[in-house]
């Protein structure tokens, strides 16, 4: 029996099946490209394009690496590192979601603080340590004040905005299905701005991350951050190189394992994806 | 004398993910005659944007040839002017800018090039909107600067993907007009891509039907209408009134044939049960 | 992004100005009440936290000595110089990225990477290989913008639909003018907020790089006055920074946005 006009269904050639098959991968596509890029670097150092003072290898790296590993030192900044990050992290939460919501849905609370929230934001997150310094020493209240005061901000703007974006027809709809004023918040609000929520976390964590960094390489004593200007400081590259790329497999983890996860579970399966495109 | 010339044009796609392979077009000849608005219809998925998408070198023919004025498609050029269903205006650009981008590719200086946008303005009934943005303008204007843009251009064919599709009903009859009124006057060469019968039959000279896939030309309609052409009078013609009907016989038949298909098709993968045909996509994949 | 404070609809437009500036100033002044009530009350320690008048005398200080619009001059030569070398590397690279999808689809990985690093965390290593002084700060402000304003304008490109693109080859645009016809203008909304996120990086970088590698500017003084539990002169600084950046928004960032995006009707991510 002829099947003319159907989709004709050819094998492709085995090959570019596999081939394919690969490049479509999440974990190929991830780290694929770092393959060439590690290479050309370790190609860089070996030919001596720059002096090794100033730039190292990969190879040197991964023995400090171990190096650093097998001494403790890099195990133990980076619980300290982690452990101020998430603090303030999670006190940024606490408070930024809760009050984003409040301004958004009060035209007082608006009102009063909508500029407050503008210059705060302006005022660089980094700019607060000298006086949070003066406050609480170095010490684990001062970082986290200043990454909860990098992460609320931005949340709070975020959620406004995407508390307006919830479509009004949306709202008229569920009241006119009998929803209550708090339903209406619980059952519509919420979920429509939840994209925004997604976006400001990931808005506040880039800034956050930065005045972590900025905090340890600042006046630390302790951290990733402090880890790298110490080595600095000794002129020894291979240490700020290992720091360099510590934070970035940390903040490639963070968004991996956390914002992602998050991203996808609430914007890319509503099909509201714009938002999150955007890189922070 | 043809202008465009579509001989046994067959097209497959490779689907990039499963690595199978779609014919789009079956195979198709055909020819459009300078001036004159030709029409394609057809069932939905039967390749008419595909062919399009040929005769405006976005897409590569898999055999055949399509030539116009004589020479093979190779890519796109400003010969073959695309008005598109998404209007495709460029938002930064201003009405005028729009119109005045093909010239400006080709280099006309600006004093040059600005009458001349605006005598196209003028022919679809834009004048006064130059400084606007596209965006101010409602759906139909855009299209009608569509046309203009690429009329502008004073191609050899004009190409257009269902171009009416996406505005409302009371101004597509009114665009339909309005492009039989420019038709008239300007005389341009249309190759017109359609699923809208009334459409087709109101517009054109000549309306090639397509078979549903893989598609084959069922046959070539020639419209027994004068010119000039309003809905009114057409409507009451009955010539309009036949060729209508043919046409939906024709599309009609097309569609029994298609569900025939669908049914012979899905009855085949019941009888030849699952095991098999598991094992092969097993082994595909 | 508005400043403007949402208030009523209703009233003359002079009217409306006013009281929508006085709702704007509403805040600000209640905030300082309290401030300085909190302050009277507590009776709190200078060097803990000032008066506002303290402030006031201190940021009268620095105007008066021009150490202000030293320190301000200082900090925003770098910010220019290092945004505008940012704007001419980032947005062609980005452009040159997203114009093919596997390109695209290559460095998008690694870009996310770098915007991750990018800025505070390039100090160590901009000291290392500069030397402590202005081209290891510029080199920060430029490396802080750099790979969020590629990045973004490379997802800009992708997002010009096809049939844009498609719409512009058949008009005969040939390939180099397609850069300035349609790629740039096509990815100006995302540009933009490549611009905003790259400038919120950008400035933070340079604080922190002023804190550490610099002889001048916003960021040493205010490290400088912290040796000094000079907590007067710190906030002082604090709301010239803060004002600064206002000021970088609402007549750099937000009048490119009018003129460009919102006149052309596309529609911008905000955030
Ligand atoms: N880029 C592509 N890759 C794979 N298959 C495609 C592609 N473009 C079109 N096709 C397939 O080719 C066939 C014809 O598509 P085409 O868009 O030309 O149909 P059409 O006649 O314009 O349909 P409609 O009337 O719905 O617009 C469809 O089955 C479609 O699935
Ligand atoms: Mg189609």
């Amino acid at each position: 029996m002829t099947v003319s006009g159907a989709t004709q269904r050819t094998r492709p050639a085995m090959g570019g099946f596999w081939w394919r098959r690969l490049g479509r991968s999440r974990v190929v596509r991830t780290f694929g490209p770092f393959v060439p890029v590690v290479l050309a670097w370790w190609a860089v150092a070996e030919l001596e394009f720059f002096p090794a003072a100033f730039f190292v290898g990969p190879d040197v790296v991964v023995a400090e690496f171990a190096e650093l590993i097998k001494k403790g030192i890099l195990p133990a900044y980076l619980s300290d590192s982690v452990t101020r990050l998430w603090t303030g992290v999670v006190f940024g939460l606490l408070i930024g979601i809760p009050a984003g919501f409040l301004v958004a849905m009060s035209r007082w609370a608006r009102r009063l603080t909508w500029p407050l929230l503008m210059f705060f934001q302006a005022i660089a997150d980094i700019a607060w340590l000298p006086i949070v310094i003066v406050w609480f020493g170095f010490s684990l209240t001062a970082v986290t004040f200043v990454i909860v005061y990098t992460i609320v901000f931005p949340l709070m703007i975020s959620i406004v905005a995407g508390v307006e974006q919830v479509p009004r027809d949306m709202v008229r709809a569920a009241r006119s299905l009998g929803a209550g004023r708090f339903r209406v918040f619980t059952d519509v609000i919420l979920p429509g701005a939840l994209p925004a929520v997604a976006t400001g976390i990931r808005t506040g964590l880039g800034y956050g991350w930065r005045a972590l960094i900025a905090a340890e390489i600042i006046v630390g004593t302790s951290g990733i951050g402090f880890m790298m200007f110490d080595a600095r400081r000794a002129g020894e590259v291979t240490g700020v190189f290992v720091g360099m790329i510590v934070l970035g497999i940390l903040w490639f983890a963070l968004d991996a394992l956390v914002l992602a996860p998050f991203e996808r579970s609430t914007i890319e399966r509503w099909g509201m994806i714009q938002t999150a495109e955007v890189a922070r | 004398m043809s202008t465009l010339e579509i001989k046994n044009l067959h097209k497959e796609y490779v689907d990039a993910y499963t690595g199978e392979t779609v014919t789009a077009v079956g195979d198709v000849s055909f020819s459009v005659d300078r001036g004159e608005f030709v029409s394609i219809l057809g069932p939905s998925g039967c390749g008419k944007t595909t062919v399009l998408n040929v005769v405006a070198g976005f897409d590569k023919l898999t055999s055949g040839s399509v030539e116009v004025g004589g020479k093979p498609v190779t890519a796109p050029s400003p010969e073959r002017g695309v008005v598109f269903q998404s209007f495709a205006l460029f938002p930064w650009k201003t009405v005028l800018g729009n119109v005045a981008f093909g010239l400006r590719m080709r280099g006309v200086p600006r004093r040059e090039r600005e009458p001349v946008a605006r005598q196209y303005l003028e022919l679809v009934g834009l004048e006064g909107f130059e400084r606007k943005f596209p965006h101010e303008l409602s759906g139909g204007m855009q299209q009608r600067l569509g046309v203009a843009r690429v009329l502008a251009n004073e191609p050899e064919v004009m190409l257009m993907d269902e171009p009416f599709a996406s505005v409302d009903a009371q101004t597509r009859r009114k665009l339909q007009e309005d492009l039989t009124d420019i038709f008239q006057a300007k005389r341009p060469t249309v190759f017109f891509v359609t699923h809208d019968v009334d459409e087709a039959v109101f517009l054109s000279d000549r309306v090639v039907v397509l078979s549903s896939r893989p598609s084959t030309v069922a046959e070539i309609v020639t419209v027994p209408l004068e010119r000039p052409r309003n809905w009114r009078s057409v409507l009451e013609n009955p010539d309009f009134r036949h060729t209508v009907t043919h046409l939906t016989d024709l599309l009609a038949g097309g569609r029994a044939h298609g569900e025939e298909q669908a049914e012979r098709l899905s009855g085949r993968v019941d009888s030849s049960s699952e095991p098999p045909v598991r094992a092969d996509a097993g082994g595909e994949s | 992004m508005a400043l403007t404070s949402p208030a009523g609809r209703r009233g003359g437009k002079l009217s409306r100005r006013l009281s929508a500036a006085l709702w704007f100033l509403l805040p600000f002044v209640l905030l300082a009440a309290v401030w300085v009530v909190i302050v009277e009350v507590t009776e709190v320690e200078m060097r803990i936290f000032p008066q506002i008048t303290d402030v006031a005398g201190a940021f009268g200080e620095l105007w008066s000595s021009g150490e202000l619009f030293t320190h301000v001059g200082a900090s925003l030569r770098r910010v220019v110089l290092g945004v505008i070398a940012a704007i001419l590397t980032g947005i062609p690279f980005g452009i040159l990225l997203g114009s093919s999808r596997w390109v695209a689809a290559f460095f998008a990985p690694l870009l996310r990477f770098s915007v991750a690093l990018a800025g505070i965390a390039w100090i160590p290593l901009a000291t290392l290989w500069l030397g402590y002084g202005e081209r290891a700060v510029i080199f920060i402000v430029w490396n802080a913008m750099f790979f969020a304003l590629a990045y973004n304008t490379m997802l800009g490109v992708q997002r010009i639909p096809t049939q844009l693109l498609r719409a512009a080859r058949s008009m005969g645009t040939p390939r180099a003018r397609m850069f300035t016809e349609v790629l740039l203008p096509g990815a100006l909304p995302n540009i933009v907020t490549g611009l905003r996120v790259g400038l919120g990086y950008g400035w933070r970088g340079l604080v922190a790089a002023e804190i550490i590698a610099a002889s001048a500017g916003v960021g040493y003084s205010i490290f400088l006055a912290q040796k000094f539990f000079r907590t007067d002169v710190i906030i002082a600084f604090m709301i010239v920074i803060g004002v600064l950046w206002l000021i970088t928004d609402r007549a750099v960032l937000a009048p490119l946005e009018r003129r460009t995006v919102e006149r052309w009707g596309m529609k911008a991510v905000t955030a």
